[in-house]
């Protein structure tokens, strides 16, 4: 341990991902055989003694154990992220290729899932958010709350009990197309703390942000996701089934 | 443990809703949503959208995408 360069062990005691190897990455993306070249990159930021390199077959079975298991939740992200089968498999993909050649840095005992989750979506804004860059992405944050629109929410309890129960009738597909409609950090705020159950601090660290940040992402995407799914209920009651107004 | 009044319960609604509220102000919202049917039927609401976004976003990535991922680790391996 003691010939450990110092930069590595504050990033093992951080337990995040390697900025420095990222930078080497992102070089790494624009070569054609990128894969071999970034190996060793890794490898050379490892230091090399015997007693503390793990057996290269070991940990890679140790990575396949550990960090396969998240591949279904880390394509679900991506799905949200890029929007597209091909493109989410793709990020999925690369997700483990970097953090396979990191995974000697990663800290046994951290947060695994979240250190993925981690490059995944480093990976994301530097890749493939560059590619399909919205203008308006960058401002989403400054924008007041009467500037992102939607209808006003239900304000009495019986409606707000009726909102309740429509947008649970409502099919899997009607809240992905409203998921994917809201502002891309918004989403993602909303995907992390709701369907991974990570904690503010936790997101703030993965999107980079401060907590303040993702509080008020948080919010409005679930505020904008509810008054379209409640706007979309309303719409489907008024050709199939009415929604029930006050039952009770 | 005391009730909160509507105005608190509603501003850390989320918070509550995303556990990120101090043990004794969650009790306190908590106590006050037993006895506020405006409150509770907020909260309600919030649980159904967790629950619908979950439901939607559930995903099994393809067979093809585990296996290329294997072999790309493998290949990455014997590259040096």
């Amino acid at each position: 341990m003691e010939c450990e360069p110092p930069e590595l062990a504050q990033l093992q005691e951080l337990g995040r991902p390697p900025e420095l190897s990222q930078l080497h990455w992102g070089a790494m993306t624009n070569t054609p055989d990128g894969q071999a070249e970034a190996a060793e990159t890794a490898d050379s930021e490892n230091p090399g003694s015997a007693t503390t390199t793990p057996d290269p077959d070991e940990l890679r079975a140790l990575f396949e154990e550990q960090a396969l298991p998240y591949m279904d939740q880390l394509y679900a992200a991506a799905m949200r992220m890029t929007r597209n089968p091909a493109d989410a498999a793709d990020l999925v993909q690369e997700t483990f290729i970097k953090a396979f050649a990191a995974f000697g840095q990663f800290q046994q005992g951290t947060n695994l899932k979240a250190w993925l989750y981690r490059i995944q979506t480093n990976t994301f804004i530097n890749t493939y958010r560059k590619k399909q860059r919205d203008p308006y992405q960058g401002t989403i944050d400054e924008l007041e709350d009467w500037q992102l629109g939607g209808a006003e929410s239900a304000t009495s309890t019986s409606s707000r009990s009726a909102e309740a129960e429509a947008i649970d009738h409502l099919p899997d597909s009607a809240v992905k197309d409203a998921l994917q409609s809201i502002p891309e950090d918004f989403r993602l705020a909303v995907y992390f703390a709701d369907v991974e159950g990570f904690s503010y601090q936790e997101i703030a660290d993965i999107m980079k942000t401060p907590v303040g940040t993702v509080m008020s992402r948080l919010h409005r995407g679930r505020r904008l996701l509810r008054e379209l799914l409640a706007d979309h209920a309303r719409g489907r009651s008024a050709t199939a089934a009415p929604v029930p107004r006050s039952t009770r | 443990m005391t009730d909160c009044g509507c105005e608190k319960a509603k501003a850390e609604l989320e918070e509550y809703l995303h556990n990120e509220l101090r043990k004794e102000d969650a009790a306190d919202i908590a106590e006050h949503i037993r006895n506020c049917a405006d409150c509770s039927s907020e909260v309600e609401l919030g649980h159904v959208l967790t629950l619908a976004v979950q439901r939607a976003c559930r995903e099994t990535a393809p067979e093809e995408l585990r296996a290329q991922v294997l072999l790309r680790l493998r290949q990455i391996q014997s590259s040096h």
